[in-house]
């Protein structure tokens, strides 16, 4: 099997990847330790948890290199929760 | 193609996900309940407001943002893991997976410790509502977690004995596989319960 190795600036995709989704996480926690709130914010953390969600599936799964149904099961799970917690979210609001 | 990107032979597409089939069925049941329980956390929510923005600020946002990039950093070591043993390095996949297993101790310490806290202040899952989802919800992932760390602990050890190759390594995707999952599962549950409201 041929080795999947991408090299971007010196490192390698994946620890790309890891390095956005604790970015991305510290920036939630700042977000919460800063008492910031309201349904903006919430959607916004929502989305950045989203994103790390998909980067998992893609590159940490290896969804990526899947074609066909099982590229997508993970990506819907996202989705639908996402989708559902938004709705209570903008209700609540 | 830039000198920055360098793409050495990338894997061809495939039509199934890395590891043993069953397992993704497992993983998609097991997101399928997970899916429920953040449904009905925000759901339950849009009746109690107060009752859960009040309440949660007293969870410890620390603890979990420690075991968020403990969790996260692991499913990196995993992905080492898996990268190792498909060059055919057994002895550099064992050291990857004891890494993410460490990852995954740090991860179940706090939480413990966190449990701790709340169980000595006398909060039960009958407290309140909020209480009631925080819980059961993160006592069910803690639960997955370590469930997780005994598939990578089994896996670890046959990748010791030599139980893996270039060629033949499904069981360490398969673990692979469920411990992403794990770390997938906590990246919704963090900000749901201890930032958004």
């Amino acid at each position: 099997m041929a080795m999947q190795k991408r090299i971007i600036l010196g490192l390698r995709a994946c620890t790309w990847v890891w390095i956005i989704m604790m970015l991305l996480s510290l920036a939630t926690y700042v977000i919460g330790q800063q008492g910031l709130s309201g349904l903006r914010i919430s959607l916004l953390v929502l989305a950045f948890a989203l994103v790390k969600g998909q980067l998992v599936a893609t590159y940490f799964m290896g969804l990526g290199q899947v074609r066909g149904f099982w590229r997508w099961p993970v990506t819907l799970w996202l989705l639908i929760p996402g989708g559902l917690i938004s709705t209570a979210f903008i209700l609540a609001d | 193609m830039s000198e920055a990107i360098q793409l050495a032979p990338v894997e061809e597409p495939r039509r199934y996900p890395p590891g043993d089939l069953a397992i993704w069925i497992f993983i998609l049941a097991e997101l399928a309940v997970f899916a429920i329980f953040f449904s009905g956390y925000a759901f339950a929510r849009l009746n109690n407001v107060e009752l859960f923005n009040e309440y949660q600020q007293l969870l410890d946002r620390r603890s979990a943002f420690i075991n968020t990039l403990a969790l996260i950093t692991s499913s990196f070591f995993v992905v080492r893991a898996v990268a190792a043993i498909r060059e055919g390095d057994s002895r550099v996949c064992v050291r990857w997976l004891l890494a993410a297993l460490l990852m995954g101790g740090i991860f179940l310490l706090v939480k413990a410790a966190e449990y701790a806290h709340h169980l000595g202040q006398g909060v039960t899952l009958s407290t309140n509502t909020f209480y009631m989802f925080y819980l059961s919800l993160t006592f069910f992932h803690f639960m997955h977690v370590i469930m997780g760390m005994v598939i990578l602990g089994a896996v670890a050890w046959k990748a010791h004995q030599g139980g893996y190759s270039a060629t033949e390594h499904t069981g360490v995707e398969t673990g692979a596989s469920y411990w992403h999952m794990v770390d997938l599962v906590w990246l919704i549950l963090f900000p749901l319960v201890y930032v958004m409201h």
